[in-house]
């Protein structure tokens, strides 16, 4: 008898195993076959990972269903090798390396250090600053996070074919210009740690930033940008500004479940319940956020992760800190002085020093090219002008925002501002 | 009671461009349907055409299977009980299998 009895049991598999196996698996089977068969290395685990499907439903899930994976990616692995011969002389080598791997378990916590060395090691690789930030950030989600190209897609909202040419380019880039899995040291880390942290904030920001599309891999993304980040935090290579940023991630993500309704409707930051922000990930937060502050560096994401830690420590919205949260916009002006960082400042002039001020500040930004048609200017300048009793102009400025490219809750949220305007009658 | 036989044929490469997130739900699900109390029996074949032995003018003769042309191949079964065909086929229409584009064919064991 096969499944009914045995192992297989009605323990569900951990969430999330085999995405995570898919890039660990990938990350280790790169580093032993070369960053240029990287695209070979993620043809073996999808295969693994089809056998799975195929017997696991019959014959049980085998009770070290990661290490059952991970031995099986290998043994495929040394078939294509053995059979394709495109190593040539190194074949030998090879398939004796592949063998000494494939008896490890990645269950075996002796060997975390190793894997995360893996893991490390590719995340480095594939935000070198020589690719792009759209392929960086594609190719990170498909080789360590274990995503697909649908899912890829579903996330950016993009065609499945875009992301599938942008990663087919990158990795023929990794290829051409021999980029390599060393770890980058000397003058270059500096270089190579912030192209890598841009691109972790680029992916969390891709997650959060949009109300629209499937939410689940939305959050999927921003988690996995959180995992990536603390990978970095936890390593050699690691500096205040890393800890910084996973402060800052974990302190938003916290936000995730309380940023829309049960209605599926924008919750604004004022009006969450604070009861759903997830107090984990706030503590993980503040755990990172002290780390930051060793050393005299004061990076854009200590900045910001102090404006979301500011957020974070006031119980109600009542007892937010905003002089506080403008003096650290000031701060967050003289790093990084972009029109969106001016536009979150004019907001935070608004709760300090009342609408009229914070109106004199936003309407220069609509001249700003870099905000032409940015739904947001219109609806701060709106809820401004609302907050001053001038329906009218309020009620054009929420039309025009609506006129605007952006998801349907935040349209559905526009028109409920601009019904308050009296405008509807 | 008697017992059926439920043959899943699939097509091997429609999982090729899965995720590995939707091939662990995918496996779940097949679980959940295999531990069910009516199960008897389950097994996958292996990965390969297999071999069919015919008689050529009264000699035997041995052949790669029928799966090394078609696009889908038998790729397991499992054993069942159920009343009847039409309880059999209830049975087997909840099956994941047909969700992830699948067929199976329900034959009933002679003589249970």
């Amino acid at each position: 008898m096969g499944v009914v009895t045995g192992s297989s049991g009605t323990e569900p598999l951990l969430e999330h195993l085999f995405r995570h196996q898919a890039g660990r698996m990938v990350a280790r089977l790169t580093r032993l076959l070369g960053p240029a068969h990287v695209g070979l290395a993620e043809d073996t685990v999808q295969e693994a990972m089809v056998r799975a499907l195929q017997t696991w439903p019959y014959q049980g899930v085998p009770q070290n269903a990661a290490g059952w994976l991970f031995r099986v990616a290998h043994n495929i692995a040394i078939d294509v090798v053995r059979r394709d011969r495109i190593f040539g002389e190194k074949t030998d080598h090879l398939i004796a390396d592949l063998t000494r791997s494939s008896v490890v378990s990645p269950e075996d916590p002796g060997l975390d250090g190793q894997f995360r060395d893996d893991e490390l090691r590719m995340i480095v690789m594939c935000c070198h600053p020589e690719l792009s930030r759209d392929a960086s950030v594609a190719l990170s989600l498909k080789t360590i996070g274990g995503f697909s190209v649908r899912e890829i897609a579903r996330a950016f909202l993009a065609e499945e074919a875009t992301i599938a040419q942008r990663l087919v380019r990158a990795k023929r880039q990794i290829r051409e210009r021999h980029l390599t899995l060393d770890m980058p040291g000397g003058p270059d880390l500096t270089r190579r740690l912030d192209s890598v942290l841009d691109v972790i904030y680029l992916m969390f920001n891709e997650g959060y930033s949009a109300h629209e599309g499937e939410s689940l891999i939305r959050q999927d993304l921003c988690l996995e940008a959180l995992r990536l980040g603390r990978l970095v935090a936890a390593s050699s290579i690691a500096a205040p500004r890393v800890h910084a940023l996973v402060a800052l991630m974990a302190l938003q993500a916290a936000r995730l479940p309380a940023r829309v309704d049960e209605a599926g409707e924008v919750v604004l930051l004022d009006d969450q319940d604070r009861a759903r922000w997830d107090q984990g990930l706030i503590g993980l937060g503040f755990h990172h956020f002290e780390r930051s502050m060793v050393g005299e560096e004061v990076s854009a994401y200590h900045v910001q992760a102090a404006i979301a830690a500011t957020h974070a420590r006031a119980t109600e919205p009542r007892s937010v800190d905003w002089p506080l949260i403008l003096h650290l916009y000031d701060q967050l002006m003289a790093i990084e002085p972009t029109p969106v960082v001016a536009l979150n400042r004019a907001v935070t002039v608004s709760k300090v020093r009342g609408p009229a001020e914070a109106l004199a500040l936003v309407e220069p930004l609509e001249l700003d090219p870099t905000l032409d048609h940015y739904h947001l200017l219109l609806a701060v300048r709106g809820q401004l002008l609302l907050e001053l009793a001038r329906s009218a102009e309020a009620a054009a400025c929420f039309r025009r925002a609506l006129a605007c490219a952006c998801s349907e809750p935040e349209r559905r949220f526009l028109q409920r501002r601009l019904a308050q305007c009296g405008a509807e009658r | 009671m008697s017992q059926f036989m439920l043959l899943l044929y699939d097509d091997p490469t429609t999982w090729a461009k899965v995720s590995p997130e939707d091939m662990q739900k995918a496996i779940e699900k097949y679980r959940a349907w295999t531990t069910k109390p009516f199960t008897r029996d389950s097994k996958r074949l292996a990965d390969d055409p297999g071999r069919v032995i015919r008689s050529q003018g009264g000699r035997p003769r041995a052949t790669d299977g029928p799966y090394s042309e078609t696009k889908e191949v038998l790729g397991g079964y499992y054993t069942i009980e159920a009343a009847n065909y039409d309880e059999a086929v209830k049975l087997a229409l909840d099956h994941p299998h047909l969700e992830y584009g699948g067929t199976i064919e329900v034959r009933q064991l002679w003589g249970s």
